[in-house]
């Protein structure tokens, strides 16, 4: 079986999702049981939330063993200067990708994009903490953008590149020729909504594609249609891809955390 | 042209169903875009062919059966007044087959009517050349009825007809473990929108009477029809959808007959509570003091405030800034 990983984002993606929220004490046990499930990255959150929030990190990061937390941020520097404050192994940067985001919501160009990302990226050089980057919208991008980001994004030493389907509108065989592009001199990361319910074929077609890693979260949760669900990935790909997660392990965990994932049942139903 | 079937109400518990439901959910699927519906017999005197339902029976034979619409000419000279489509029955003579992929060429036989089942794994094969040899068997007509046993149907749906084939069945919400109809037809809109015509606004409608009859709840996040998936609440969401609903939206919610709504709960930003209140002249402190006060309720309760919440702890906070202050 081919080996690729898991990168969950339960605790960031996922807590997104509308009503859907943990207490400190909450995000550490879901953190604890990714870690001793085998999960290879947990993005624990945003550390630019608050305090509350940093305080989580710190609990996460003496909780968990093996898995490596991710601090998830803006491409802005106090953003960032707050997740290598409170301990992230890895400092995500998300960067808007297509021109309708860097337009609309950034109300920025290009140039400003790669500026800014290169100041963010020598910041966490400064700080030695292990930097990746991940394309906001990268599916409704601009294709020479997206390769200029992608170069710019290896020559400033990020270690994994995550390529986002942001509002979930991918089809499997795009999926597949748009991941086989990307050039393999970088770790590619794969992160799909599940808007037209293809979350977990894409995820699919990414890995086969080349990505050693897909974002999940527990029960799919995240914004509106959800991210990619782990349950339901390790199923479709039981015998054909390892990701060193026991299925059995997940479901009895997951049915341990549902309490407090969902404290409202009418959200689950 | 594509054809979509719905088998929704082949397995469905239609027991309970009145009539009037009945032909209203197949206006419906009929509406957001289904060409044939699949009926099993017994439905037959519900609806509307009373007079010659025993005779329909026996020429079906017990079989299950297609209902499709015709659309009659207009007699009328100006043209004005658009006719109603009439509903038309057919026998469904597709000969079922669920058989392994590594075993799908040699039961492929030219000139016969096939539907293929089960397929759940194609997303983990390579499903182009399965696609291309069954494309090329020379069936007659040739349906694929994926199965959502691996949560992939929609996809392999999706990329069969991309590949060139014409007839896909599946079933609304994900009845029976079929791929699901709605994010079929949605797919099929913005990935191949010349071959399809549908009115998905009726989704939000065919979701109620979906649950009314099945007493089966759609999951609020449900792709294409769960009630909350055009909620917002995060602070980057709110702030990009404000600036452009685009940013944050795969397709306009109105598309579904759905909306989208600000909510504010834990991770609700300065942005999303200014524009819930509407108060220009709320001072930075006390926007500071609500918000720390929503995310602390939120988190407590595990669901976002109702707008009356809201507004009850707004008041609050500026009553007790008022007397401390």
């Amino acid at each position: 079986m081919i080996k690729k990983y898991i990168v969950d984002t339960t605790l960031r993606d996922g807590e997104q999702s509308p009503g859907i929220a943990f207490t400190v004490r909450e995000k550490v046990t879901i953190a604890k049981s990714l870690d001793a499930l085998g999960v290879t990255r947990i993005e624990a959150g945003t550390p630019a939330i608050g305090k509350e929030e940093c305080r989580a990190f710190e609990k996460i990061k003496l909780a968990c063993q093996n898995a490596q937390i991710i601090g998830w941020n803006r491409m802005n520097r106090s953003d960032i200067s707050q997740s290598i404050a409170c301990g992230a192994d890895i400092i995500h940067v998300c960067v808007p990708a297509s021109d309708l985001l860097i337009r609309e919501k950034l109300r920025q160009s290009r140039s400003q994009v790669l500026e800014t990302l290169s100041t963010c990226a020598a910041a966490i050089h400064t700080a030695k903490r292990e930097l990746t980057i991940g394309l906001e919208d990268a599916s409704r991008a601009d294709w020479d953008f997206v390769i200029q980001l992608i170069e710019t994004a290896r020559d400033l030493g990020a270690t994994t590149l995550r390529f986002s389907d942001t509002v979930g509108i991918m089809s499997p065989s795009f999926c597949k020729a748009t991941i086989s592009q990307i050039p393999a001199n970088i770790d590619i990361e794969v992160h799909m909504h599940n808007d037209l319910g293809m979350a977990v074929a894409n995820s699919i077609q990414g890995l086969r594609s080349g990505a050693k890693y897909a974002d999940s979260t527990l029960f799919g949760i995240g914004e509106r249609a959800g991210n990619c669900n782990l349950e339901h990935l390790l199923i479709a790909t039981q015998g054909q891809l390892d990701f060193g997660i026991s299925l059995d392990e997940l479901q009895w965990r997951q049915a341990d955390l549902k309490s407090i994932i969902y404290k409202n049942e009418l959200l689950y139903a | 042209m594509v054809t979509i079937i719905d088998r929704t109400l082949t397995s469905f518990d239609t027991a309970g169903m009145s009539t009037r439901d009945l032909n209203h959910f197949c206006d419906l699927l009929f509406s957001c875009g289904v060409t044939k519906i699949e009926l099993t017999p017994d439905l037959l005197a519900r609806l509307g062919f009373p007079s010659s339902a025993a005779s329909l029976r026996k020429w079906l034979g017990g079989r299950s059966f297609f209902l499709t619409r015709i659309f009659p000419i207009s007699l009328d000279s100006s043209g004005m007044t658009k006719p109603q489509p009439l509903w038309k029955l057919e026998p469904n003579d597709l000969v079922e087959k669920n058989i392994p992929v590594s075993k799908l060429k040699s039961a492929l036989y030219p000139h016969q009517k096939i539907r293929i089942t089960g397929l759940e794994d194609l997303m983990n094969r390579d499903y182009p050349t399965i696609f291309k040899a069954l494309l090329g068997s020379g069936a007659q007509t040739l349906d694929l009825c994926p199965s959502n046993h691996h949560h992939c149907a929609a996809a392999i749906a999706l990329e069969w007809l991309l590949a060139g084939g014409t007839s896909i069945s599946c079933a609304f919400a994900n009845h029976h473990n079929l791929a699901p109809l709605e994010e079929v037809l949605m797919s099929l809109k913005l990935h191949q929108p010349d071959a399809f015509s549908g009115d998905l606004s009726v989704l939000s409608e065919l979701r109620g009477l979906y649950e009314k009859c099945s007493g089966q709840p759609v999951a609020k996040m449900k792709a294409i029809i769960g009630a909350d998936i055009f909620k917002v609440e995060s602070g980057i969401h709110v702030d990009g959808v404000l600036k452009n609903p685009h940013t944050y939206e795969p397709f306009n919610p109105q598309t579904v007959g759905n909306q989208r709504e600000i909510v504010l709960g834990k991770h609700s930003g300065r942005k999303s509570l200014l524009y819930k209140l509407n108060d220009p002249g709320l001072s930075e402190s006390t926007a500071h003091s609500i918000l720390k006060q929503i995310k602390s309720r939120c988190t407590q309760l595990g669901r976002n405030l109702s707008d009356l919440e809201l507004q009850t702890l707004a008041s609050e906070v500026q009553n007790d800034k008022k007397i401390y202050c």
